[in-house]
């Protein structure tokens, strides 16, 4: 019910209360608070394309307009690629498609692995957690209130405590089964941690789908498993997709486990990539903010065109601990 | 009836079986993968905080209590839990605080709503380590956006500060780790504005329950707007509130990815919380047994705040 109240304020035929303060002001306000809460992100992007003359001068421009006499001028901006060419690294290679060859670590190793773990266990948390959450929301059966509970708590417990443990488990499989492909590791890791907030989060969506729909379907002669998939999965779809955008968002932004359980640095992901550029970048500032903003561009993007996925999966996993 | 054959009963039966079972293998693969990823590890570090690993051969020799011990005797863990205890205040201050504004912001509908909300969730989506870099980008020596304005000695006595390089001030009282050094205040700026957009819709969220006609009719009996806030509002989301409140003790805690982008650790030790403590003992230093128990310690503290969350906001279970 709640987020509900907040997707209809989002939408433009909402219910108006009273005003008692004047709309311009409260409008003003907001649009000051967006703008500082937006220049952060606006100051890195600006930075990024900045030359490296203009990023290394003393005190420092924030746009790179001005003239020979140093007055603002449109015209004399400079805006250049610079750092994301320092990113990117192409080189000529005459067998490439195009006759350059990305050579940048970010590209060729970090964005891979980290789109391989965001894709998978997404998948995978999706799935099973629905799985699991049709049972909690349809069944009931002995230990089932104390194993809710269980992973509610669970779903509260960071990875960051665990990751000791988890680095000894990892060495284990790994001394145990040589040549093995270690990033399936890391994939059953995010799947393990991310699968009790969103086994909660679904059930929650399940309990909104009426039970009559599957009994009429099943007294139709549709069996359990008919029911689950064809019934009420369609129904769920939109917020089976929020767990799986939560999820994907979640796993892409991730660092500390990736960075500690993988022993190798091209079995790492972008975020460990972006780290790792702090300390190569020197001080060419615009290609580290080039790589943060080459990073940042999916998630945001996926944001901006599913928020509202977002918003219900948030409030819904918030609300629950 | 009574001759039905076994051969074509079987089938029927077998399926029968299946569908009463299907919960159980509905959740199997669920429970076996929280068991071995969560509940496995969680169990492996309470073993290993009694352990002492033997450094030539590896193996595990029980010494009980030693590690906790260690840990407790060691300045770095003290001085540790000094830094979180000023990062979570000045966080949980910071965040509440705007949260409340900005919601109470837009629980006012007007025009420029909708496109608020989408912009102001926009850090919500970074990345720790983003954010890191982005803040540290602000600062870093010399060439940072924000870097005169720090060095600036007439606002900052006596010489200017330098966030990343700048070490703490001299301690008021010994033992207390106060001052903080410019970069732990600086990370707590940077953390609230990365947190701010979730608690701003938790609170918002709220803030919609809370019933228009009473606001109306309280406004129509005169009362101003700081008392319908006071004596309405406030006991109305103070549930939400304490909910927020541990969530964001609960990130506080437990975030590492900025300190380790922004100021990985320093200046110093300046910034280490207890999350980047973690990081040095169990994998810079290799001290599994001190690393475990703090590992424990670090779970217990969560652990109770998982709970008294759950309590406080008690979910409704059955419909």
């Amino acid at each position: 019910m709640a987020q509900a109240t907040v997707l209809t304020a989002m939408s433009s035929s909402a219910y108006r209360p009273q005003k008692r303060l004047r709309p311009w002001l409260i409008s003003g306000a907001l649009l000051l608070v967006c703008a500082l809460m937006l220049f952060p992100v606006f100051s890195t992007v600006l930075l990024s394309f900045k030359q490296q003359s203009d990023v290394r001068r003393t005190p420092p421009v924030f746009l790179p307009c001005d003239d020979e006499a140093g007055n603002f001028n449109l015209a004399a901006c400079r805006f250049v690629l610079e750092g994301y060419g320092r990113v990117i690294l192409l080189q000529p290679n005459p067998s490439a498609p195009l006759g350059f060859q990305i050579t940048g670590r970010i590209f060729t190793t970090y964005l891979p692995n980290t789109i391989l773990y965001a894709f998978a266990s997404a998948t995978f948390v999706t799935l099973i957690a629905a799985m699991s959450a049709y049972v909690y929301s349809r069944y009931r059966f002995r230990l089932r209130r104390l194993i809710m509970v269980g992973l509610l708590t669970l779903a509260g417990v960071p990875i960051l405590t665990m990751l000791l443990a988890m680095a000894q488990m990892g060495n284990a499989i790994r001394r145990a089964f040589p040549g093995y492909e270690e990033r399936l590791y890391m994939i059953v890791v995010y799947i393990g941690f991310e699968l009790p907030i969103a086994i909660w989060i679904i059930k929650g969506f399940f309990d909104t789908i009426p039970r009559e729909l599957e009994e009429a379907a099943k007294i139709d002669g549709c069996s359990p498993v008919g029911a689950l998939w064809r019934v009420v999965m369609p129904l769920a779809l939109p917020g089976l997709l929020s767990i799986f955008l939560l999820t994907f968002v979640g796993v892409w932004n991730e660092f500390i486990a990736n960075y500690l359980l993988m022993s190798r640095q091209d079995l790492r992901g972008a975020m460990y990539g972006v780290y790792d550029f702090i300390a190569q970048s020197l001080s060419s500032y615009n290609a580290l903010a080039a790589a943060c903003v080459l990073v940042m561009i999916p998630v945001v993007v996926i944001f901006l065109f599913t928020r509202n996925a977002f918003f219900h999966a948030m409030l819904e996993g918030a609300v629950k601990g | 009836m009574s001759v039905a054959s076994p051969q074509r009963a079987r089938p029927g039966r077998g399926r029968l079986h299946f569908n009463r079972t299907l919960p159980f293998w509905l959740l199997l693969p669920g429970l076996l993968i929280i068991a071995a990823i969560q509940l496995y590890p969680a169990l492996f570090t309470v073993y290993l905080s009694f352990q002492r690993i033997e450094p030539g051969t590896g193996r595990y020799i029980f010494r009980g209590l030693e590690n906790f011990q260690r840990l407790f005797s060691t300045r770095q863990f003290i001085e540790s839990i000094g830094h979180t205890a000023i990062f979570l205040v000045g966080y949980c201050v910071l965040a509440m605080t705007f949260a409340v504004l900005i919601a109470m912001l837009l629980r006012q509908r007007v025009k420029v709503t909708a496109f608020a909300i989408t912009v102001i969730f926009v850090p919500w989506v970074l990345s720790d380590v983003i954010v890191g870099v982005v803040w540290r980008l602000f600062v870093v020596p010399q060439y940072g956006l924000f870097s005169p304005f720090f060095a600036n000695p007439s606002l900052f006595p006596p010489r200017g500060i330098s966030v990343l390089t700048t070490p703490p001030p001299p301690t008021l009282i010994p033992g207390i780790y106060f001052p903080p050094a410019p970069a732990l205040i600086f990370l707590i700026f940077a953390s609230a504005w990365k947190v701010l957009p979730f608690i701003t819709l938790l609170i918002l969220a709220a803030l919609q329950t809370v019933p228009n006609e009473v606001l109306e009719s309280a406004a129509m009996d005169g009362a101003t707007a700081g008392q319908s806030f006071r004596f309405i509002t406030l006991p109305l989301i103070l549930p939400v509130l304490t909910v927020a409140l541990f969530n964001l003790i609960l990130g506080g805690i437990n975030g590492v990815g900025m300190v380790f982008s922004l100021t990985g650790g320093g200046p110093g030790t300046a910034t280490e919380v207890l999350s980047y403590l973690l990081y040095s003992i169990g994998f810079a230093r290799l001290d599994f047994g001190l690393a475990a128990a703090l590992s424990v310690v670090m779970t217990v503290i969560n652990l109770t705040l998982v709970l008294l969350t759950l309590r406080l906001s008690q979910p409704q279970e059955e419909r």
